[in-house]
């Protein structure tokens, strides 16, 4: 499902002509298979936000490459990633990341409206993933009236909208406690032997890290355990 | 995304921001007003002065001097009327000739001194002569005379008929009857003392239309072509003039016209005779071509007008540049998670560019309701003012603003691509927010 060769980037901070170059991720090469849930686990500053975020093609890497369903995506421009996010990639982030101007509904019907769907499959899909993460009643809420399991709920449910075959989760558990750690914990191990999604959870907690089938670690910026070599 | 949607995202996202959305509304609205109201004064005064210029006149007909021949100007004669008659889209060539000394008129105890014409009635009616009383002649002693004809025949008398204050002939002395149907005799002179005259009865069977402009007076007697010979046959001189020296008098008739004037068989056509009568070195006049000269400088004016009116708007739209620019950094976080989710920067670009086309165009609908209410106002209050001030009165019909469509398509058109230009810069600075720095709110 993804693979990765020789990923290395870095940062470059301070002013023009008196730049300071940060090395974040040296030489990774790994690979997640179709229908696994992979953890990358790591010391805060390891590198592992920024692995996510250059699979997720919100940064570019310096150097190698990274293929996701057989699409070389770091080649691809900036548009055609866009279009390749909708269409292939689901996110949940820590923060939740939903509008506040929204509702749940119109949250988690915003990927559908992107793609150009009809108003009666976006209503069929929406309510259909509402009932699924258990929040009808609260379809006409807006995220400062959901808590934080709620809200994360309804960020699980824009990421599945799309039926992608990979969701990539940054720190899902990160801004809930352990109850509703649990309860997320649930729906994503349901979504994998169900629907045969492919999870690629970023986490700093061991706890979380459990659910995967294989975890991979990092430190400061290399990749130290778990990966497999392409 | 569909359209729909867009309009959706659009509606959403001004609700957020009325106040500021409907400020910068209204200034796009009085940019865009301002500008229709400005141009309106050169359609409108336009409008006016060709209206004032077509209304009294036949607009097909082209006035032909003279025909230019090794650097002279010849007057016309029988061979160019026929010349001229062949020219294609040529309806009628009308000629005239008047009589080179004035007839007196003669009427039971009645008469009037004033010129007489010879025509070519077949032409005159061909051209759309009307009349409007009578008919027109059949024979060669039937007349038909001027609108006010009748106002100058008095009674024989002694006494002053002329009233002093108007100069014109008093009531009680003025001809009151029904003249068609009536013989009147001509009277012309063969000397200047006017002690050999002969009399020629002439038949009125006709008046001729009232003249379309109001200062305008028609006292003419129009005499068949037969008559006008007679006259020149008794006189022996051209024209029936009097005084001539016998020694210069190489003909009697007189051969050459007055007055020529060519009518063509519709408007478009027009233009095509004056191009080519010129071609041929005929000296020629046509309302058409004047207006076409007044348009060219009134489309000048109100180019100018416009372009100051587009300054306005150019200023409204630094209002736009500032809310879509206000617009974008507040929702810069929106716009990184549905970058991050999957909107295209296209996509992003387009709410943006729709949004300040949106302003624009509720600005222009507004804007062009404002004008045409002001330009009501205008034509109604202004020549009421001016009145007060300068006590004249403004010639009737006057109008100061005029707003055709197509003025008010210009300015939308101009309101659309300022406002789209304004909004493009904002867009664009859209569509390169850093997902990851508007996730985490730092923009």
């Amino acid at each position: 499902m993804i693979k990765i060769n020789k990923l290395s980037h870095h940062f470059e901070l301070g002013k023009k002509g008196q730049k300071t170059i940060v090395p974040v991720l040296k030489d990774i090469s790994m690979q997640v298979n179709k229908g696994e849930i992979v953890s990358v686990v790591g010391k805060s500053g390891s590198g592992k936000s920024t692995l996510l975020n250059l699979i997720s093609g919100f940064i570019r890497p310096i150097e190698g490459e990274i293929w996701i369903d057989s699409v070389r995506v770091t080649e691809l421009s900036e548009a055609r990633f866009a279009d390749f996010r909708l269409h292939h990639i689901g996110f949940i982030f820590q923060s939740f990341q939903l509008i506040p101007s929204m509702t749940a509904y119109q949250n988690i019907e915003l990927p559908l409206i992107l793609k150009g769907e009809s108003e009666t499959k976006r209503k069929q899909q929406v309510e259909r993933l509402l009932e699924k993460v258990g929040l009808v009643d609260f379809k006409d809420h807006y995220p400062s009236e959901l808590s934080g399991g709620q809200q994360q709920r309804v960020s699980i449910a824009r990421a599945l909208v799309l039926e992608p075959a990979l969701i990539l989760a940054d720190e899902p558990t990160g801004s809930l406690d352990s109850e509703t750690e649990a309860e997320i914990l649930d729906i994503i191990r349901g979504l994998n032997q169900e629907l045969g999604i492919t999870f690629l959870i970023i986490t700093h907690d061991e706890e979380v890290a459990r659910i995967g089938d294989r975890t991979i670690t990092i430190k400061d910026g290399s990749l130290v355990e778990g990966g497999i070599v392409v | 995304m569909r359209l729909t949607d867009k309009f959706r995202f659009i509606r959403q996202n001004i609700k957020k921001n009325r106040v500021r959305t409907f400020m910068t509304i209204l200034a796009t609205a009085m940019g865009c007003a301002f500008l229709i109201v400005l141009a309106s004064i050169g359609y409108g005064l336009q409008q006016s002065i060709v209206q004032e210029t077509l209304e009294d006149q036949v607009v097909t007909k082209i006035d032909v001097y003279a025909k230019e021949v090794d650097g002279n100007y010849n007057s016309l004669n029988i061979d160019d009327v026929l010349v001229l008659e062949k020219v294609e889209h040529v309806k009628a060539v009308t000629r005239k000739i008047q009589l080179r000394q004035l007839p007196t008129y003669f009427l039971e105890g009645y008469k009037a001194e004033t010129t007489a014409v010879s025509t070519h009635f077949p032409s005159e009616i061909a051209s759309g002569l009307k009349i409007s009383e009578g008919r027109l002649p059949e024979k060669a002693n039937e007349v038909v005379v001027g609108y006010h004809f009748t106002n100058y025949l008095h009674t024989e008398t002694e006494e002053n008929v002329y009233d002093e204050d108007t100069g014109e002939i008093k009531d009680e002395f003025r001809y009151s009857d029904n003249i068609i149907g009536e013989t009147i005799t001509m009277t012309v002179a063969k000397n200047q003392e006017g002690d050999i005259f002969e009399e020629i009865p002439l038949t009125v069977v006709g008046i001729l239309e009232e003249p379309t402009r109001e200062w305008l007076i028609n006292t003419d007697v129009y005499i068949s072509q037969e008559v006008f010979e007679q006259v020149e046959a008794f006189t022996g001189t051209p024209g029936g003039e009097i005084g001539l020296d016998p020694e210069v008098i190489d003909t009697v008739h007189l051969e050459s016209y007055d007055s020529v004037h060519v009518y063509a068989d519709n408007l478009e056509a027009v233009q095509g005779i004056v191009d080519y009568l010129e071609a041929e070195n005929y000296a020629t006049y046509s309302i058409v071509s004047e207006m076409e000269q007044v348009n060219m400088l009134f489309t000048i004016a109100k180019a100018g007008l416009i372009l100051v009116g587009t300054i306005a708007l150019i200023i409204a739209s630094i209002g736009i540049y500032n809310t879509m620019t206000m617009a974008v950094t507040e929702r810069a976080p929106d716009i990184g998670i549905m970058k991050a989710i999957g909107a295209s920067p296209k996509t992003i670009k387009q709410i943006f560019l729709l949004e300040s086309s949106y302003i624009g165009i509720i600005g222009a609908l507004i804007g062009t309701i404002v004008a045409y209410a002001t330009s009501v106002v205008v034509n109604f209050g202004l020549p009421l003012i001016l009145e007060s001030v300068f006590q004249e009165e403004m010639p009737e019909g006057l109008q100061f603003s005029a707003i055709p469509w197509s003025l008010v398509l210009i300015a939308v058109a101009i309101c659309l691509v300022v406002t789209i230009i304004s909004g493009m810069r904002p867009a664009r600075r859209a569509t390169q927010i850093d997902v990851l720095k508007a996730m985490r709110r730092e923009i």
